[in-house]
């Protein structure tokens, strides 16, 4: 009686918490505020600029062996680049992903202001106002354009080589923006030929959408779809189930 | 009460002589035999919620524009099946819930039965008399995985559409007549709007009549045979011993019954399953990764991606890969599976009838046999994962397909050979006699002398 | 009620309160965790009410049943054959008249087959051609014919030939890369026109659209199997268990400078089959690699 009755309170209990946390959402992530104009004082910029960037992208930004020329690179790949923590990169060799940042706003904005004074070119960061985008226009370009690499919840993927689309849920509509402009390694570009400004806010206002995407189901198991429903099926549906059985069932 | 029922149906069927045996009857209670009965279980919940859903579903691939609740997919161009489940999630009460235990039903039916068949396996219970209902348990399996994958096709959304697409594709690599076979058994050319209608027909009537005819005569055949048994102190080949049917037994069994629709009702509520509004309607001219079909399917997935690319052509014809891993393969491994039982007595030229159940050391190279080809479908189910596992482990998923040809090749037969010689030993040690303990003592000498207790 | 009785009442109890708690949310318009974790207690709770009824109140008998052997007395055996060949007997010695009738099943047999063939259309010209035919305009997703400019390079692009009737094997990937680095096969130098290159976009393994492009490396990805194709090289495989390249769409520019087709695909487009072959040997485009 003992055990049976231990396993019933341990069951109750677990349901409970199960419950609770189900129903409870998920919360929103942080959003860096976007800046729209280059405004940061040049020489600020210039000085960061050789302290942190320099040895790999070149005094003038004209690129060495372990830096890409900055030439035609554009405000929006230095902004992305910056605000996303993916520079300044250690060792070059590794793959650009996401960190904390260093920066500040300021610095990032000065930084920016010099590269673009001394590599001019290439897409400006671009303005984006996914209040004004259509959600089911967003849900179609993203379905078409990102769902095959970034998953369809935005949660991310292996693309081979070792090259992984990362999870979207951190991006602000800026940096979500300035992604689709640039195709930062490995990413394609899509510029505004292929993905004209409705269509961008739409996108965007979508993948924004995508950071509590709708789970009305329960737990959501990371969106890995039918594997990871698979391993719940044996080790919470079936271990249960045996349990339950070998408590009924002799041994003889 | 009960009574007046029994004596009114016996002055019309003579069921008293029936009831007589019938309820008395003894099922033994052993834990390993309540696997089956967790299956059928599983398969009466999935009855019971799938006629509900029937109620719902349109069975359609014609296009309608969506104009019900989910705002992210309002306006869109969609299947009518695609919009029907939709609106059974969103706008039908207990809708979500119900669909979801239905899901969580399937993939813990094919569980139970793979749990089940396992056993028997293991326990030579398939031995004579019994294959008959071996060679029905294997049609049982094959059925339960096909009701599975017409089922989570049904939604038409875009990781299901993604599976058919591949059955497509593997109908189509069938030497000589697979485009015939394709292009009957869909409608015409991929995507064609009538396949949707079809795959019901098959998941909920020609697949059903199938599984209740099979589960019907497994269960007969079980009734009639008498269940085996493990060896006991007290227990010949030809009794069995348990439980009387009523009321001991048939209230052990309701209770596991509601024990298993508890456990669907659980994760139906608690964990989200295949929610179709996150994919989007099937659009054949793009994709999402990851891409997996439904557990029990993973095996065909695991080796269509592991299988290197090795084409024969000759002659003006072509033998396209997919056919080696997606026809050749598991139409080898299931005659293999559903042979055993004559493969067996061939093999070990045991030909008796046997009521009492193996252990998994009693017979080594069944053990073995079992072991390799559990290990190879586990090892090819994970290979259908391996973008995900390359993701989580930080390796490219080239190196794991390339590390995965290779184990799931090696692995089976190591733990085969190791299950072999770990049976055997077994086996061995309990023929020999146990070596008899001796207490030791301090003698008057100084020395140890023994006493003569044995333990 | 007996010691004893009492964790199975509470059981039932919990059972009880659960049902209702249930219908007091259905009511309230329903909510699938509580709908779900209510009726997991509910019926939970009854199940390990009538498990521990039967393992703790019921007595622990066991009965014992006697096998009968399966096969029956010799003499019922005996029997049943000879009722059997008594049938056969009667049946035979009648030579032309009981091949007639194995005639007239085997008839009725060939008959039963037929509605088979009525569930679907012949395979036939879509296996080896699709909508693409020289001069055809590219368009993209919403029917707006691409020019050449609208791509920047290491951009892609879903598209189709323009009045596209609906069926995907028309399908093709529109990218736009360095000429420099492009290494074509032998006979296709004006396929791509200013560095835009086009192929099916149906995997030539089992049929799923190729829908990740890595744009630095130039390689096209499937997520179904891994299929890799070298962009640079002809959509050549490079990995994965698919055998062929996509097959390429030729290109070029119009004085207007738009972006048309000039013969169909070099192969044809998707997974193998039996009579692909057949379709390698085209007169409007070189051999597939």
């Amino acid at each position: 009686m003992t055990s049976l009755r231990l396993t019933a309170v341990a069951v109750t209990l677990m349901v409970a918490a199960a419950t609770v946390l189900g129903v409870r959402q998920r919360p929103a992530a942080p959003a860096i505020a976007p800046s729209t104009s280059p405004n940061g004082e040049l020489r600020r910029g210039a000085d960061l600029y050789a302290l942190h960037c320099a040895s790999c992208h070149g005094t003038a930004g004209q690129g060495t062996d372990d830096g890409v020329p900055l030439l035609g690179a554009g405000a929006a790949a230095v902004d992305f680049m910056l605000s996303t923590g993916r520079m300044p990169l250690a060792d070059p060799r590794q793959p650009m992903v996401r960190h904390r940042l260093g920066w500040s706003r300021r610095d990032i904005d000065a930084i920016v202001a010099f590269v673009v004074s001394v590599a001019p070119g290439g897409p400006p960061i671009p303005a984006v106002h996914p209040e004004g985008g259509d959600l089911a226009r967003g849900q179609q370009i993203f379905a078409a354009n990102c769902a095959p690499c970034h998953g369809t919840a935005g949660q991310g993927a292996a693309i081979g080589e070792g090259a992984d689309a990362p999870d979207l849920h951190e991006a602000s509509p800026v940096e979500i923006a300035e992604a689709v402009r640039i195709g930062p390694d490995p990413m394609p570009a899509f510029d505004a030929g292929i993905i004209g400004q409705h269509d961008l806010d739409s996108l965007v206002r979508y993948v924004v959408f995508l950071r509590m995407p709708p789970d009305p189901g329960g737990f959501s198991l990371g969106h890995l779809g039918p594997v990871a429903e698979g391993f719940i099926a044996w080790i919470v549906g079936f271990a249960g189930l045996f349990v339950i059985i070998r408590l009924i069932g002799t041994t003889t | 009460m009960i009574r007046r029922l029994v004596l009114w149906l016996d002055d019309r069927l003579g069921a008293a002589s029936f009831a007589r045996k019938a309820l008395r009857k003894a099922f033994p209670d052993h834990w390993a035999f309540m696997l089956g009965e967790v299956a059928l279980y599983a398969y009466l919940a999935l009855v019971v919620t799938g006629v509900f859903l029937t109620f719902f579903f349109t069975a359609s691939g014609e296009d309608v524009v969506y104009q019900g609740s989910y705002a992210p997919l309002r306006g869109e161009r969609m299947s009518a099946a695609y919009a029907s489940v939709l609106r059974l999630s969103f706008d039908v009460r207990s809708g979500l819930v119900m669909r979801q235990i239905h899901h969580w039903a399937a993939l813990v039916f094919v569980a139970a039965i793979v749990a089940h068949a396992l056993r028997v396996f293991f326990t030579g219970a398939f031995r004579r008399p019994r294959e008959i209902n071996w060679l029905i348990g294997t049609g049982l399996l094959l059925l339960a995985m096909a009701a599975g994958f017409t089922g989570y096709s049904l939604p038409d959304d875009l990781l299901s559409g993604t599976g058919i697409r591949i059955a497509y594709s593997v109908l189509l690599s069938i030497p000589v007549v697979g485009t015939w076979a394709a292009f009957l058994f869909f409608g015409g050319e991929f995507p064609a709007p009538i396949t949707i209608g079809r795959l019901l027909a098959l998941h909920i009537m020609l697949i059903q009549a199938f599984i209740l005819g099979a589960l019907g005569l497994h269960l007969a055949i079980i009734w009639h045979q008498k269940h085996t048994q493990f060896r006991a102190p007290g227990r010949t080949e030809d009794t069995v011993v348990g439980s009387p049917l009523w009321p001991s037994y048939a209230m052990k069994s309701a209770g596991l019954g509601l024990a298993v629709f508890a456990v669907l009702a659980a994760l139906g509520g608690l964990f989200q399953i295949n929610p179709v509004w996150l994919y989007g309607p099937y659009d054949p001219t793009t994709v999402s990764s990851p891409a997996q079909p439904d557990w029990y399917i993973g095996w065909l997935e695991g080796a269509l991606r592991l299988m290197p690319n090795w084409e024969l052509r000759g002659f003006g014809h072509t033998i396209p890969e997919p056919f080696f891993p997606g026809v050749l393969l598991p139409g080898l491994l299931i005659t293999t599976y559903a042979l055993w039982p004559f493969i067996e007595q061939r093999v070990t030229g045991d030909r008796q009838v046997h009521h009492f159940l193996d252990r998994g050391r009693d017979a080594p190279g069944r053990s073995a046999v079992g072991v390799a080809g559990l290990a190879f479908m586990v090892l090819l189910t994970l290979a259908g994962s391996n973008d995900i596992m390359a993701r989580f482990f930080g390796v490219p998923v080239e190196t794991v397909t390339v590390v995965l040809r290779g184990v799931v090749l090696i692995v089976p037969a190591v733990a085969g050979w190791v299950t072999y010689i770990v049976c055997r030993e077994l086996k061995a040690a309990e023929a020999r006699p146990a070596p008899a303990w001796h207490a030791l003592r301090r003698g008057p000498g100084g020395g140890y002398v023994a006493e003569d207790e044995e333990r | 009620m007996r010691p004893v009785e009492r964790p199975i009442a509470a059981m039932l109890l919990l059972s009880i309160g659960a049902s209702l708690a249930l219908a007091a949310v259905y009511a309230a318009g329903g909510q699938p965790q509580l709908e779900g974790v209510l009726l997991a207690v509910s019926l939970g709770m009854l199940g390990a009410a009538v498990i521990t009824w039967a393992l703790r109140l019921l007595p622990q008998e066991e009965v014992t049943d006697v096998r009968e052997p399966e096969p029956s007395s010799p003499a019922v055996r005996a029997a049943a054959t000879a009722a059997l060949e008594r049938g056969e007997e009667q049946l035979t010695g009648r030579r032309t008249l009981g091949r007639l009738l194995l005639g007239a099943l085997a008839g009725l047999a060939l008959v039963a087959l037929f509605p088979i063939r009525s569930l679907g259309p012949r395979p036939g010209r879509s296996m080896f051609h699709t909508e693409w035919q020289p001069g055809t305009y590219v368009v993209d997703g919403s029917g707006r014919r691409v020019r050449d400019g609208e791509l920047a390079v290491d951009s892609v692009i879903t598209v189709f030939p323009e009045g596209y009737g609906g069926s995907p094997v028309s399908l093709a990937l529109l990218i736009r890369i360095d000429p420099a680095a492009l290494r074509l096969p032998a006979g296709r130098e004006t396929w791509a026109p200013k560095g835009h290159v086009a192929f099916s976009k149906i995997c030539t393994h089992a049929g799923c659209p190729v829908g990740l492009y890595r744009a630095a490396a130039h390689q096209l990805l499937c997520p179904c199997h891994q299929s890799t194709f070298d962009v640079v090289r002809g959509a050549a495989p490079i990995f994965g268990p698919t055998t062929r390249a996509l097959p390429q769409l030729p290109l070029r520019i119009d004085a207007e400078g738009y972006l048309r087709a000039t013969g169909d695909f070099s192969a044809p487009v998707g997974p193998g089959f039996w009579e692909l072959s057949r379709g390698t040997n085209r007169r409007d485009a070189p051999a597939s690699s």
